[in-house]
């Protein structure tokens, strides 16, 4: 595990319920995500990726363990500030109805930004450029986008918010190879920027990962720590 | 055949038996045309027999007591039956939407029924059953249809929206902002029935009260004053009533770290 732990999870349980029994999904399962690194999160369908990664992000009802940001746990933070500082992308794109401006600016229309400035639009034509995004307008309606193109818009959603740690989950699964290269670009400069990222991928490795790991039985095995990215 | 009592042409067993025949018409249609409603219409009409005349009995002694605590107390009766009727018509909605659908629409019933009663129409003793019971029962009855239709949506849209739901809580929102959208929608589904009916009202349609009033001998403009306080009464206290059971039942579907309970995370019966 990397050391001089960004975000660090210790002895995560979580006993959901399927097929009326209860499974042990995380069995007290421990990770650190390092400032400048990326995790590659693997396993089977069903293993319980994205448990973990809503367990990380403070999302997962009946969760217990300890998390802690910067070595400040998690309820000295509070919940929303939380999730603001390590934030998750879910793998079904959520676009709501409005132009891809309002898509982009909604996480400013929250209390817990109320004192920040929203990006202007120039920040906004930029990050679309940096997702090959560079014909879709800002005035455009998001839900007339495709699956790619709202699965962008949701990772620019999020990334806009200078977030510490990016939770992804399967963020190149509706990428065609040019859109997923352009978004493992974003990623290596957020890395690179100190942030930390957790991606869970069902891809060969692309290079990218700094550190990989195997998740199966509710318990988590490192397979590979590689070079920086 | 028809006897005129205080203006009003009076009812007779004979004149109700001849307008069941228009019910048995529709049931004999019904058996011919294997509708599979003729148990239910059967069932209502005899229903309709059973609770109306006992009404008209149970008026006609309230009236004659005039006590106000029987007054309050048939307005409490009123409020804790459309409670349990909500109830059961939101099957989504999360335990203990009972007592807050009770709450809102007790609140509501109370302020708007006797803020008419005492204020606008200044009846005299203030408890007068006469004008408090009829009153109550359609601020009561309204109110419930608004919160059943919003408190239905509401459940029913956060589920159908948890991936949204799941993404504003990501960003940091509060239950409240994750669940506004809804909320919203929600607020809109339960009071459009209420502002349909105030935009047709005297174009398409007499409404109730005032066609009451008509027949029973009044005159017309007189009817109309009463038929406007008790729209804008209707409206006023649908709308309280949906935004306050609203405020007390959306957050039952959230945990207490702010995260949307979906289906798997639920510990109530579905």
């Amino acid at each position: 595990m990397p050391q001089n732990a960004l975000l660090n999870a210790v002895g995560l349980v979580a006993v959901l319920r399927a097929d009326d029994r209860d499974v042990r999904v995380l069995d007290g399962i421990s990770i650190a995500l390092a400032a400048g690194t990326l995790t590659d999160i693997t396993g089977p369908s069903g293993c319980g990726k994205t448990t973990l990664l809503r367990a990380l992000a403070w999302l997962l009802p009946g969760a217990t363990g300890t998390l802690s940001l910067d070595g400040v746990p998690a309820r000295t933070i509070g919940a929303q500030q939380w999730r603001s500082s390590v934030a998750l992308l879910p793998q079904r794109p959520a676009i709501i109805s409005g132009s891809v401006a309002d898509n982009l600016r909604l996480p400013w229309t929250l209390k817990v930004r109320h004192a920040q400035h929203p990006p202007t639009e120039q920040r906004l034509r930029e990050a679309l450029e940096s997702v090959g995004l560079d014909d879709v307008g800002l005035d455009r309606d998001a839900a007339r986008l495709s699956v790619g193109q709202q699965a962008r818009v949701a990772l620019l959603r999020v990334l806009l918010t200078e977030p510490r740690v990016l939770l992804l989950d399967e963020p190149d699964a509706a990428l065609d190879e040019a859109s997923s290269q352009a978004v493992a670009v974003l990623l290596r400069d957020f890395a690179r920027r100190g942030g930390a990222v957790a991606r869970v991928r069902h891809h060969p490795p692309d290079g990218l990962a700094s550190c990989r790991v195997s998740l199966a039985g509710g318990c988590i095995t490192l397979l590979a720590e590689e070079v920086q990215p | 055949m028809s006897a005129a009592v205080g203006g009003v042409i009076a009812i007779g067993p004979l004149q109700l038996a001849l307008a069941t025949v228009f019910v048995v018409f529709v049931g004999v249609l019904s058996i011919r045309l294997s509708l599979g409603i003729t148990r239910d219409l059967a069932l209502a009409t005899v229903r309709t027999y059973i609770q109306l005349g006992v009404l008209g009995f149970v008026l006609r002694w309230v009236f004659a007591v005039d006590s106000p605590w029987l007054v309050l107390g048939l307005v409490l009766l009123m409020v804790i039956v459309a409670a349990r009727i909500l109830v059961k018509r939101s099957p989504d909605a999360p335990p203990g939407v009972f007592a807050s659908a009770a709450l809102s629409m007790g609140l509501t019933g109370f302020i708007v029924t006797f803020a008419v009663t005492g204020v606008i129409v200044r009846v005299e003793p203030w408890y007068l059953p006469q004008y408090v019971i009829p009153l109550a029962g359609m601020v009561i009855g309204n109110s419930m249809n608004g919160i059943a239709l919003s408190i239905e949506r509401v459940f029913a849209d956060l589920d159908r929206r948890e991936g949204e739901v799941l993404a504003l809580t990501a960003l940091g929102a509060t239950p409240w902002e994750a669940a506004h959208p809804a909320i919203r929608d929600a607020l809109r589904a339960g009071l459009i029935p209420t502002i349909n009916s105030m935009a047709a009202a005297g174009i398409v349609f007499i409404p109730g009260m005032m066609s009451g009033q008509i027949l029973a001998g009044a005159d017309p403009v007189t009817a109309t004053g009463y038929q406007i306080v008790v729209m804008l009464m209707v409206a006023a206290a649908t709308a309280m009533g949906s935004v306050i059971a609203l405020l007390l039942t959306y957050r039952r579907r959230f945990s207490a770290d702010g995260v949307y309970l979906e289906k798997g995370f639920r510990t109530d019966a579905e």
